[in-house]
């Protein structure tokens, strides 16, 4: 069943068709996993994240500078290229400059029915982030109800934030399993689970993840003897570079990606208070994303904290080209690191990934903690 | 009829080939194997009980497996060698999953910092592998053994293969390039672009404005010794420092990366471009060795 993850991930866009052809229901595009997802499961409406093919192509240059990201003009391609034709919506919460450029891009070019930039604060830190947002967050939701003509009252609210939440526990449940010795799953595997949530129902993304953990409690992806290294950046679906690092003998075994940890890792936790109260404090207090880990940073200390319990002995720091958020953070995620005796490897993805080019430094990087038997 | 006219190959480096004259491998204990296949030159190395005894340098032809077979055939021409007779071999380079007859693959990384203590000795801790296409500033310790690395990015800028276009586009022979571009009474501004491309049209540009060979040549040698001087301040230079690879032989870039880094490269009397078969024959002796144990 674990296949399932690979299966959806490679078929998202057929899936999505089907699910509006099953459901009759509105699918929302977005950019950028500050979204909140919890208002949009209470409409009936299904998210679906926006995210690239990794292939190369040749229609964002009139649209995106050349020096943004290749990550938000691969995202742009898709919508220019017609892959996302089913959307009924797109949306994105304030992100970094260069997704928000794919976004205004993708709305200027493709329109939808429905298109909506949330301004989600940047200074999560600031004591007004909650008040803010969840000010922002009662707009939205009226736009959501002007939109889907449904009325989103609080029970619905919390149904929705039940049905992300449980999906958010079971997944934490499967990375924690990840702390094995014997591991039991690959981190190719967990990129697939993770990244295949972000296209799915969750609904029945939860039904498939709850047999999954229960599997896992006694299974081994037979890969003990390798190396436990941990993968950090901004966005990474890359499954082709995961496959190779694995490949050289290594395992995934625990992220720091909006694709992997950041997206699910912490829960919104209703109690029965106001539930738009409670989404915001979930957004404002998730692991950060660089653009919003400031003046202090926070992210770091869960980078490290995960290093020590996953037991990991190197850390891959990909760096998307020209995202400066996360290249600011690097030298001191390499000394907070460093200092924690994990080994990093620095690499800097384009769209396309020069597979060999990084075999090499991937290899070499292995290499380094073996023994001293050959010298 | 047409008319063929001779065209002087400027790039063609000479291939070459070396047996020890004090060293009979039929009085040796293990003999171990290095091939380096790059994605400009092949070199095969073979060692007998951790000294240097033969080897080749040539250049890679379009097949890798190919191109390992012909360079360890040359390396052991006249010896009375054969490939079977070799304890171990590792296989190095872009091609070394492509080395047929090797016991195991090992990064040129690895290989070159090995190489390095064993051609310049322990006190090296920095070493830049100038390759065919890339470029590579490795830190060690006193065993050869890595500490960190950095490799330059997708292009050839700063690589051998930059250095064979302009030795053409000048008509200039590959191995005269360096001693040629120290011939200016002051140095011009380098290049402002390595893109060998780029370059390449820069200084087609400076020709018509009628800079002399030697100037344009000194323009390119210099951008090269800063991007790589840049590389190397990023993983930090840390004495002793030497270079490996086909462009260690170019004092063009060698004497003014040594201005630039205010640091003296070691020298060696061995061709710096076999640093990575060394490395990888070394590592066979300790894999034969190794398995001799278990």
């Amino acid at each position: 069943m674990i296949e399932k993850y690979k299966e959806w991930y490679e078929a998202r866009h057929e899936y999505a068709v089907q699910w509006k052809k099953k459901t009759g229901g509105k699918v929302l595009g977005y950019f950028c996993t500050y979204v909140p997802e919890e208002i949009l499961y209470a409409a009936g409406v299904l998210p679906v994240r926006i995210l690239g093919s990794h292939e190369p192509q040749s229609v964002t240059e009139p649209h995106i500078f050349a020096m943004f990201c290749p990550f938000c003009r691969d995202c742009l391609a898709q919508g220019l290229l017609g892959r996302f034709h089913y959307l009924d919506g797109i949306m994105i919460s304030q992100s970094c400059l260069h997704l928000r450029q794919a976004y205004t891009s993708w709305d200027l070019h493709i329109p939808t029915q429905f298109s909506y930039y949330l301004p989600m604060p940047h200074h999560v830190q600031s004591r007004h982030a909650v008040p803010f947002l969840r000010a922002e967050l009662e707009t939205f939701r009226k736009r959501v109800e002007d939109w889907t003509g449904t009325t989103i009252g609080d029970a619905d609210l919390r149904r929705g934030i039940q049905i992300v939440d449980r999906n958010r526990e079971l997944l934490r449940t499967a990375y924690e399993t990840r702390k094995r010795e014997d591991v039991p799953m690959s981190g190719l595997e967990a990129m697939y689970m993770v990244v295949s949530s972000q296209m799915v129902d969750k609904a029945e993304h939860t039904q498939v993840t709850e047999d999954v953990v229960r599997v896992l409690e006694g299974r081994s992806a037979g890969r003990s003897g390798t190396r436990r290294l941990m993968i950090l950046g901004s966005e990474n679906d890359d499954v082709a570079f995961v496959d190779m690092v694995e490949s050289a003998g290594a395992t995934i075994v625990q992220d720091d990606h909006c694709t992997g940890s950041r997206y699910f890792w912490d829960k919104v936790d209703a109690n029965g208070g106001d539930p738009l109260t409670q989404i915001a404090e979930r957004y404002v207090r998730r692991l950060p994303c660089p653009t919003k880990d400031w003046p202090a940073r926070r992210r770091i200390e869960r980078i490290v904290q995960f290093a020590k319990e996953w037991d990991v002995a190197g850390a891959i720091i990909i760096q998307q080209k020209f995202c400066d958020p996360h290249e600011i953070d690097i030298p001191a995620i390499r000394k907070a690191l460093e200092s924690a005796e994990v080994k990093v490897l620095f690499l800097e993805l384009d769209v396309t990934v020069p597979v060999g080019q990084f075999k090499i430094r991937v290899e070499a990087f292995l290499e380094m903690f073996a023994g001293d038997d050959l010298f | 009829m047409a008319v063929e006219t001779a065209r002087t190959e400027y790039w063609r480096w000479t291939e070459s080939r070396w047996t020890s004259p004090d060293i009979d491998w039929r009085n040796g204990g293990v003999i171990s194997g290095g091939v380096d296949v790059g994605s400009v030159s092949t070199q095969a190395v073979v060692m007998v009980d951790g000294k240097l005894y033969c080897y080749s340098n040539m250049r890679t032809g379009s097949d890798s497996p190919e191109s390992a077979n012909q360079a360890m055939a040359w390396a052991l021409d006249g010896t009375g060698l054969t490939i079977d007779k070799l304890h171990a071999t590792v296989g190095t380079g872009y091609g070394r999953v492509n080395v047929p007859f090797a016991t195991k693959a090992i990064t040129e990384i690895a290989c070159h910092a090995r190489g390095g203590n064993f051609m310049y000795g322990p006190s090296v801790r920095t070493i830049l592998d100038m390759g065919g296409q890339d470029c590579k500033a490795i830190q060690c310790d006193e065993k050869g053994k890595v500490v960190s690395f950095l490799m330059n990015d997708k292009c050839a800028a700063g690589t051998g293969r930059g250095m064979e276009v302009f030795a053409d586009l000048l008509g200039v022979h590959i191995t005269e390039v360096g001693q040629l571009s120290l011939k200016v009474e002051t140095e011009p501004p380098p290049v402002s672009s390595t893109c060998v491309v780029f370059a390449k049209s820069e200084a087609s540009g400076l020709l018509r404005q009628g800079w002399a060979k030697e100037r344009v040549l000194a323009a390119y040698c210099s951008a090269m010794a800063h991007r790589v001087g840049t590389l190397l301040e990023r993983i930090g230079v840390i004495k002793e420092f030497a270079i490996t690879g086909g462009i260690a032989k170019n004092p063009g870039v060698v004497n003014r990366l040594a201005k630039e880094l205010n640091i003296q490269p070691l020298t060696t009397t061995m061709d710096s471009q076999i640093a990575g078969a060394i490395g990888a024959a070394l590592f066979a002796k300790a894999l034969h060795e190794k398995k001799g144990r278990s």
